[in-house]
């Protein structure tokens, strides 16, 4: 009985912290392997690597706890780094051209609250076809071609570096890291938005503002989409309509591997970062040990599949029980 | 705050309808400072309607309501919270996946000064009554008893001046409920109201001041608890005259059709029991005592640990409802919209579902067979409908619960399992689904009837069974046994 | 009376709006160009048609099961590379076979993975079946190593695909016929057959149907292996019409597929729609195209009108009462 009941519980702490049970096998693997993995370069690398997904999931880990979900974040990822190279090879001041694409982003996801919150759509395929439509804007205000920045200092932004040695992107995510998480953990906004996730119903009936506050979730979602877009711009010094292709979707695995759930109402920034960062890590892995990039796509999907898959299995053995 | 009146709540006259249904009828109710006030009656007496308009959840239609001597027309659940009001429901309004002390302040983050000030208000606020609780463990992994302690203190925590708590011993151990009993005494001698709202009776006895009993959406009697006594008290809340709204009872019962052995799961335990031919076998029990669990065990529906069926003599294995529906039996399950219908469908198609397999050659189905099978159920069921392809939707419960029963009726089921089949529905289309079963059962079907209505069943059963938490606590004989008695096995 | 009449013009409006919308689309393109009604057009016009219809076929028994479907990208790029690979060793008979039969066979091993890990919901069988088409994706990858496959580089005959691709039967394309007859089939087997009738019923309702003796997990199983072998075919039709088969042919083909099934007017909430429905839907899309481009406007507009028309579809569809 005292047995089984440890047993059940090894396995819900297992379940639970699927992320970063992954991380540790990862790099226990590495260390019999003969290679670059543990330097700190490398380490550096795979945080810049990753810096811009990040972004894009703390913005949209507020839009999932909230019980949403935000596959639009790839199409207003590359508005935003359109926008803002367009703006500064016109002449525009940088701030200026921040501004501008952080606004587009802000509309993209007012439109987004508006359809999911107050018309109360189902998110998921919605906000896909929003995508598609910004994959669209982009192409045309590009004409399908990769739009090179002429601006030197707008390229400075992400390819600095700090500290000696520290890329810029990286502290720009920290930064950012640090303002979600005192977001969600120590604002009446974050802690209402778990509230809202975690049972709608009660959340409403205890006088919180749930569509105003689900609302601006979605808007958050679109900004830091665009902001990182920027930043991606930044660092390719290049505004493009290919990037952000999977995007959406790879952000949303990545937030819910983390430990954030469609369901609504768990997870948080620490999670969705160590949920992006395996993605990271095994793509890394198995740069270090020469796998292939196609083998690569291979894991990725398996991992995908396996872990959203575990995490249905977990419902359905509640559902089934006996 | 001068004391302008006696009474933390005055309700006058209140009346709430229902479409069809006069839910509550001219109820008052006074509620002093300071005191335990019970509220019994069976299901569907109105009680949680009741609860539910002082809460602001539901809009009464008529009437007044006078709380801490301020008239109030309309209300908000969180309004009726501000102004001192709290209910504790069955269901707890608890958002599962945050902290103790973070629901105890929902809503209300910055009040306290943030988490360290919110966990600091929550702690003193369970060891006020004497809950050790950590604010900081999540609410999900809380038992029952420690979720309804969240709830008080959550209560506590607006200065409640009066605590409804509805149903609050459904799922507490014993232990846990003479801890409730300590908690509702402290509240008491605070000066803040409860009114408890329960079946058990023994509890009411134990815990209540003041009695009110509650039939048909009326109260039928207030009395100080030391002025009843249990037998009173059951014969007041089942004591309904009996007007001819049943049909004559059928008498049909022939050999042995099911035995059911042994039958386990988390929530049963033994269930043993016998269906004859011809037999309506009702199955009595509060609501959660575990009766629909029973028949959707047997009907292959939920997973069950281990258990025994004999259909005819021989045993036979249901793991699914497929199978159930190949041994002959057939459901119509409690919740119409929800398990029953395919809401945007067509009546027709509605009907027909159950029975496609037997319309179907190599594949196909034959839809003019089908056709047949939709018009010849809907006129013998004298089902209203403008078309056999109207949408099931647009029709009213009665006819809705109608193209269910028809849709089994076509397959001519050895054994029929009804779950409340008369909720929601007005009373012509009742007696019409009693006449119909006294036909089933002619035909030499079996039927098994769960009901609420303790009416109902007595009318219409030829045996009863009681059900009390996962277990048959009784059988007994409708034709001799009374309300009473059977209420009183129900309670447990 | 002339009330009563006036309502039912307007119900008649309310029910064909695709109808009416294809209508008013050829009359207003006719007029600002005259050549679209040109047999040059027409023609060009059912050859657009091409692999799409059968994509979205497929697409449109998954989502009146009540699920949807993100692995088609997958399918019909896998599809496509190992027909391709198959005409030498097979010859094209073979070929065409096993990869037709191969589609059936990855979409039933997506509800496969699907009941087993018992996804139910829309969120959990969108992101299992998008980490499906990576698997499927990456195994295309591995098996063309990113070169273009063409079909002229086989040594044996592929007189099949030619004249599905590019020949005519009197001016309608060949493959347009093959279509229409698996049209009419599987509008038979939706309407008739009681699999057919399962499927709705299960998109219905999943609990009355599992209550009615329904087996939910084949029948599901059911839906998503015909939408593979509709991927299938329109993998052998894509292959046919472009002589060439990539690892990433399938892309975009799921939110096309999508967009026409839901234009199409078959409820995102399942149960309710119809194959013929869809191919509307596939008929005002391809038109849509077609108008734009006689108008003179980009490709990418195209995406955008695309992505609009779809979150447009979806917010409607999600306005209307049952």
């Amino acid at each position: 009985m005292n047995a089984k009941a440890n047993v059940n519980k090894v396995w819900k702490v297992i379940s639970k912290q699927k992320a970063v049970i992954a991380i540790i096998a990862l790099m226990v693997m590495m260390l019999f392997s003969d290679t670059t993995f543990y330097t700190a370069y490398n380490w550096l690398d795979m945080l810049r690597s990753t810096a811009v997904l990040e972004i894009v999931a703390f913005g949209v880990t507020v839009a999932v706890i909230c019980g949403g979900c935000d596959l639009s974040v790839g199409g207003t990822l590359c508005l935003g780094g359109i926008l803002a190279v367009m703006m500064v090879n016109n002449g525009y001041p940088i701030w200026l051209a921040f501004v501008v694409a952080l606004l587009s982003g802000a509309v993209v996801g007012f439109i987004n609250g508006f359809l999911v919150v107050h018309q109360k759509t189902e998110p998921f395929i919605i906000t896909l076809g929003m995508g598609m439509l910004l994959k669209g804007i982009c192409q045309q205000l590009t004409d399908a071609h990769p739009l090179t920045c002429t601006s030197l200092d707008f390229m400075q932004i992400a390819n600095k570096k700090f500290f000696g040695g520290i890329p810029s992107l990286v502290v720009y995510m920290l930064i950012l890291f640090i303002l979600f998480f005192c977001l969600l953990r120590f604002t009446s906004f974050g802690r209402n938005c778990y509230a809202i996730g975690g049972n709608y119903e009660v959340a409403k009936y205890s006088g919180i503002k749930v569509v105003p506050i689900k609302w601006t979730a979605f808007v958050i979602s679109g900004v830091t989409a665009t902001l990182a877009g920027v930043l991606l711009a930044s660092r390719m010094n290049t505004g493009s309509s290919v990037y952000g292709d999977t995007t959406g979707m790879l952000v949303n695995c990545g937030v819910v591997i983390g430990g954030t759930s469609f369901a609504g109402g768990v997870g948080g920034i620490v999670e969705s970062f160590i949920g992006l960062f395996v993605i990271q890590l095994l793509t890394n892995c198995m740069n270090q040990l020469g796998i292939s990039g196609y083998a690569q796509t291979l894991c990725e999907g398996i991992l995908i599949v396996l872990i959203i898959g575990a995490d249905c299995f977990g419902r359905k053995l509640k559902r089934e029980r006996v | 705050m001068e004391k302008t009146t006696d009474y933390i709540l005055e309700v006058k006259d209140i009346c709430k309808y229902f479409p069809g249904v006069k839910a509550l009828d001219h109820v008052s109710l006074s509620i002093p400072f300071g005191v335990v006030y019970g509220i019994v009656g069976e299901n569907g007496a109105g009680k949680s309607t009741l609860m539910k308009i002082l809460s602001g959840v539901y809009e009464k239609d008529e009437g007044t309501v006078i709380f801490n001597g301020e008239t109030i027309e309309h209300t908000t659940p969180i309004q009726a919270l501000r102004r001192g009001l709290s209910i504790i429901y069955q269901e707890f309004n608890l958002v599962n996946t945050m902290t103790v002390g973070e629901n105890i302040f929902l809503g209300r983050f910055w009040e306290n000064k943030g988490m360290r000030g919110t966990h600091k208000k929550a702690r003193e606020l369970l060891d006020s009554i004497g809950s050790t609780i950590s604010t900081y463990s999540l609410v999900g992994d809380l038992s029952a008893s420690e979720m309804q302690m969240v709830e008080i203190a959550k209560a506590l925590s607006f200065d409640s001046k009066l605590i409804i708590m509805d149903e609050p011993s459904s799922s507490l151990t014993s232990e846990e409920l003479k801890k409730l009993g300590i908690i509702i005494n402290q509240l008491r001698d605070r000066g803040v109201s409860v009114i408890y709202i329960s079946h058990k009776l023994d509890e009411i006895f134990e815990y209540c001041n003041i009695v009110t009993i509650m039939r048909d959406g009326c109260v039928i009697d207030t009395k100080p608890v030391e002025e009843l006594t249990r037998s009173d008290m059951i014969a007041k809340m089942v004591g309904r005259t009996i007007e001819n709204e049943y049909p004559p009872r059928a008498h049909f019962v022939g050999e042995p059709l099911l035995e059911v052995r042994n039958l386990n799961t988390h929530k049963l335990h033994d269930i043993n029991f016998t269906l004859h031919k011809g037999e309506i076998l009702g199955l009595v029990g509060l609501v959660g005592a575990g009766r629909t669990e029973i028949i959707r065990a047997l009907y292959g529906a939920d997973k069950v640990k281990g258990h025994e069926v004999i259909l005819e003599g021989k045993p036979v294995k249901i793991p699914t409802p497929k199978q159930a529906k190949q041994a002959g039996m057939a459901l119509v399950p409690e919740d119409r919209k929800r398990e029953g219908l395919i809401l945007p469908f067509s009546v027709e198609s509605n009907i027909t579902m159950a029975s496609l397999e037997d319309l179907t050659h190599m594949g196909i189905v034959d839809s003019s067979k089908e056709a047949d099978i939709g018009k010849r159920q809907i006129e013998a069921l004298a089902i209203k409908t403008p078309t056999p392809e109207t949408k099931v939707v647009t029709l009213s419960g009665g006819n809705q619960q109608k193209c269910i029963v028809g849709r089994w009726m076509e397959r001519n089921p050895k054994i029929l399992i009804l779950d409340e089949p008369t909720r929601g529905i007005d009373v012509g289309a009742k007696f019409e689904i009693y006449v119909l079963m006294n036909k089933i059962v002619e035909a030499g079907g079996a039927i098994i009837m769960i009901s609420s209505e303790l009416p109902e069943v007595l009318n219409m059963s030829n045996r009863v069974l009681v059900i009390c938490d996962g277990r048959i606590t009784g059988e007994f004989n409708p034709e001799e046994a009374s309300a009473t008695d059977i209420m009183d096995k129900a309670i447990g | 009376m002339t009330k009563t009449k006036q309502n039912s013009v307007l119900e008649f409006f309310k029910q064909n709006l695709v109808l009416c919308g294809i209508v008013v689309l050829i009359i207003v393109t006719a007029i600002a160009e005259p050549k679209f009604l040109g047999a040059a057009n027409l023609n060009n016009v059912l050859r657009q048609l091409g692999p799409l219809p059968f994509a979205a076929l497929g697409m449109t028994f998954v989502i009146i099961a009540g699920f949807i479907d993100l692995s088609i990208v997958g399918i019909i790029s896998l599809v496509g590379v190992i027909t391709v690979g198959l005409i030498d060793p097979l010859g094209q008979g073979g070929a065409l076979l096993v990869g037709i039969l191969l589609g059936a066979f990855l979409g039933w091993l997506n509800g496969l993975v699907l009941t087993t890990c018992g996804a139910m919901t829309q969120a959990e069988v969108l992101f299992i079946t998008y980490g499906m088409s990576s698997i499927y994706m990456a195994l295309a990858l591995i098996y063309t190593q990113s070169e273009t496959l063409r079909l002229a580089k086989s040594e044996k005959s592929y007189s099949i695909f030619t004249t599905l691709g590019s020949k005519n039967l009197g001016i309608i394309p060949v493959v347009l016929i093959l279509f229409i007859v698996i049209l009419v089939l599987m509008h038979l087997f939706l309407r008739k057959t009681i699999w057919g009738r399962a499927i709705s019923l299960l998109g219905g309702n999943k609990d009355a149907a599992y209550l009615v003796g329904f087996n939910v997990k084949s029948t599901m199983r059911l839906a998503y292996t015909i939408n593979g072998l509709m991927s299938g075919l329109a993998s052998i039709a894509l292959l046919s019409r472009v002589t060439t088969a990539t690892a990433t042919s399938g892309t975009n083909y799921e939110t096309n597929a999508i967009l026409c099934v839901v234009v199409g007017g078959t409820t995102l909430k399942g149960g309710k729609g119809s194959v013929l429905r869809t191919m509307l839907g596939v008929v005002l899309i391809t038109l849509l195209g077609n108008c734009m481009n006689m108008l003179g406007l980009s490709t990418y507009m195209q995406t955008v009108m695309r992505g609009t028309v779809l979150v447009v579809a979806i917010w409607l569809d999600n306005r209307k009462e049952l």
